[in-house]
């Protein structure tokens, strides 16, 4: 599965790249630092160029992940059934998955560290009775 | 019935069975019964209007003034003389009864003697006949026994006793007067009584006793009775009553009294406003309040309308003027008012309005209340609350920024902790994932060093003394410290602070405010052209003092990063240089000395810090 991470937290980006791998859950994986950059790449792709899943921080700067999903509102029918978006965040706060649920674009809101069952639990439900890719 | 008309007790009377007459205090009949004019042989009309002396024998003329004297002193007298009837003289016995107050009638009563021994049944007849009179008197009257062994029985009590004191009459007739009446009236009374007998004289006093119809103020006059042999066998007491006129005196005192304490206990400006001469009446208060002299008094109105606020002249006075012709009964307003020092006062002013029937206003009653002091604690609580809600605002926000700052570190940590041990050991990988796990947790420590400092940041605050601070050396002393780094990168700083500029503030703060400002303005340069870092300052009419520090580097999209870029732990650039806490700093130290602080920027031309600062802040103004 083609996989975007979207986090200006190289750190972070280290650890999730390594469990993706580890887990087998993407064959590509294209990691943003910045989120104006993911929305512009994101953009220039047809439905079949679109990443199955992204994995979006909130707490960014210049652009914070809200702010990517308001940008990706206009878009959402196209993007709607082929892309995932996972809000990857280290809050805790009731708010923002009160927040999340307002974007019908998020699949999930996903408290940091990112773990195997969870990628796992992914997996399984984008692709029913599918081993890994 | 010479002090009160009561008909049906003057028609019982003239056409009584006794000879009775009643006297003025002249000795002018004014009264006399159809009996006692046949006794004399005139006609009783002829009788009314004459002398009492001069109707009867000339030779007693002496005795009967003396005796009618002796009762006009208060005496009941009893005496005989001769008298010419139309048969010839008779022998007759005159009872005169003493005036019950003094200047109103004398009772007399005559008796043919020849005629008293088959009188038996018209004795009891004349009892009758003075107990109608007697109950027909509003006044108390009572006839007290004085008996040997010197106690006082009351022998007779008319209805007005009864009516006066809720006593019933037949209850009193035949008791003894300590039995009746009670302390501490009764030692006084019984005084009184004893010195009547004593002197022969009547005693006259006034009196407030405790009946069961309540509390009643009397004058009380006691008349002596003496036999033939001048002993003082009776006592005839009438009681006057006063407690209406008391009630009604005393009401009026206390409303009067009531009044003055009021206008003491007010500390408003009472006045009275005379429409007619345009004068106002002022009291106490606009001396004790304000400051003015109370003289002259009355005031021509136009000293108190000199002492509205200029701006509020138009308002104020034409509307107390025009209140006049208005239909209301109140003329209200608020406005400020010079105190006689100069000083302003914000006041509340309410006047009534008196009219005459006609509706024209003649006089305005009012209060000018001082509500200064009043306003200024509002408007402190107005302030109080606003910074009560914004660092409450400010307080949710660190709390939500911290404890998101804080576990983002710690996420990285637990998610390094877990892949450390699927990562083959001694391989780069893993070793890079060491290293990251050690960053890490140098991002959680500094986090936490963070929040430290802010938070000592916030109790140094609390014990700030403003001091005039020398903004262009504290400037200068900052640029020291980042001269360095600035020489590096080929940028150039002018300041255009005058040396004289002060303003009140802390010297450290002001030093950290440039060195974040000036730190940034070097992190955050262009890169494609030199930095030009400019300081100036401006201070308007009101003596507000406005600092801007003004760079050419990158700027930032300010619609993007909105109202909260002050806020803790924002960014607004890429890169791993900042922390998102100089601008906080900045921000907190701005306020806590009073300032307010913004900012333009746009890309890639360049950003403008504004700190404005009110020059006469008081940090203890709260």
């Amino acid at each position: 599965m083609k996989t975007y991470l979207i986090d200006d937290d190289h750190l972070a980006i280290f650890l999730a790249r390594h469990l993706l791998q580890s887990e087998g859950f993407s064959n590509t994986i294209c990691a943003f630092q910045s989120a104006e950059e993911a929305l512009a790449e994101l953009l220039t792709h047809e439905r079949e160029g679109l990443p199955r899943v992204i994995f979006l921080d909130l707490n960014m700067p210049v652009m914070n992940g809200w702010q990517f999903l308001e940008a990706l509102t206009p878009h959402a029918d196209e993007l709607r059934g082929h892309c995932h978006i996972y809000i990857l965040t280290s809050s805790l706060a009731l708010a923002d998955l009160e927040k999340s649920k307002h974007y019908q674009l998020v699949d999930g809101l996903i408290h940091k560290p990112l773990d195997r069952s969870e990628l796992r639990a992914i997996r399984a439900r984008l692709e029913p009775g599918a081993g890994a890719s | 019935m010479p002090t009160r008309d009561q008909p049906a007790a003057q028609a019982l009377f003239e056409h009584s069975a006794e000879a009775a007459f009643v006297l003025n205090p002249l000795g002018v009949y004014q009264q006399v019964t159809a009996r006692f004019a046949q006794l004399l042989g005139q006609p009783a009309a002829q009788l009314v209007g004459s002398s009492f002396v001069a109707s009867l024998d000339p030779a007693q003329a002496r005795l009967h003034q003396h005796q009618l004297a002796r009762a006009a002193a208060g005496a009941v007298v009893r005496y005989q003389a001769p008298v010419w009837g139309p048969a010839g003289p008779v022998e007759v016995e005159f009872q005169l009864l003493p005036p019950l107050a003094p200047g109103s009638a004398c009772y007399g009563l005559a008796h043919p003697l020849a005629e008293r021994l088959h009188l038996s049944t018209t004795l009891l007849e004349r009892e009758r006949q003075l107990s109608v009179v007697f109950d027909n008197l509003a006044d108390v009257t009572f006839v007290l026994a004085v008996e040997p062994d010197g106690r006082f029985r009351f022998v007779f009590v008319n209805e007005a006793f009864y009516r006066t004191t809720g006593l019933l009459v037949s209850h009193v007739t035949g008791r003894y007067a300590e039995e009746i009446i009670p302390e501490p009236a009764l030692s006084l009374v019984l005084g009184h009584y004893r010195q009547a007998v004593a002197s022969g004289q009547r005693v006259m006093w006034q009196e407030t006793s405790v009946y069961p119809n309540g509390q009643v103020t009397g004058e009380v006059s006691i008349t002596p009775v003496h036999n033939e042999l001048g002993e003082c066998f009776q006592l005839v007491g009438v009681v006057h009553d006063l407690t209406k006129e008391k009630q009604v005196e005393e009401a009026l005192r206390r409303s009067n009294e009531r009044f003055r304490y009021a206008l003491k206990a007010t500390s408003d400006a009472i006045y009275d406003w005379n429409v007619a001469d345009d004068t106002l009446y002022w009291g106490e208060g606009w001396a004790e309040r304000f400051g003015y002299e109370l003289t002259p008094q009355p005031a021509p109105l136009g000293q108190w309308a000199a002492a509205v606020h200029p701006d509020d002249q138009a308002r104020v006075v034409e509307g107390r003027r025009q209140a006049i012709t208005a239909d209301a009964p109140l003329w209200e307003a608020e406005y400020r008012l010079r105190r006689a020092d100069g000083a302003w006062a914000s006041v509340l002013d309410r006047g009534y309005l008196l009219r005459t029937a006609e509706g024209r206003a003649v006089r305005m009653l009012g209060a000018i209340q001082d509500v200064t002091e009043r306003e200024r604690a509002a408007a402190q609580q107005r302030l109080l609350t606003q910074r009560l809600s914004r660092q409450n605002a400010d307080l949710q926000q660190f709390g939500y920024i911290v404890s998101h700052n804080l576990r983002s570190p710690l996420a990285n940590a637990l998610g390094y902790a877990d892949l450390l041990p699927s990562l083959p050991a001694g391989t780069p990988v893993f070793a890079e994932a060491l290293q990251h796990l050690a960053a890490t947790l140098r991002q959680f420590d500094q986090v936490v060093t963070d929040v430290n400092g802010i938070l000592a940041l916030r109790d140094e605050q609390a014990g700030y003394h403003p001091e005039l601070v020398d903004v262009a050396a504290v400037c200068q002393l900052a640029l020291l410290d980042l001269q360095e780094p600035l020489r590096a990168c080929g940028g150039e700083f002018e300041s255009h602070l005058p040396a004289t500029l002060r303003l009140p503030g802390s010297r450290a703060y002001f030093h950290s405010i440039f060195h974040n400002l000036f730190s940034n303005a070097i992190k955050y340069r262009s890169e494609a052209r030199a930095l030009r870092l400019q300081v100036a300052s401006h201070t308007s009419p009101t003596g507000e003092v406005t600092l801007t520090v003004r760079d050419n580097g990158r700027g930032f999209d300010q619609q993007r990063v909105g109202t909260d870029m002050f806020q803790l732990y924002r960014r607004f650039h890429h890169g791993p240089a900042g922390r998102g806490i100089g601008l906080f700093l900045v921000k907190t130290h701005v306020e806590a000395m009073g300032g307010r602080i913004s900012v333009r920027s746009e890309v890639e031309v360049g950003t403008e810090f504004t700190l404005s600062f009110p020059m006469n802040y008081d940090a203890d103004a709260l």
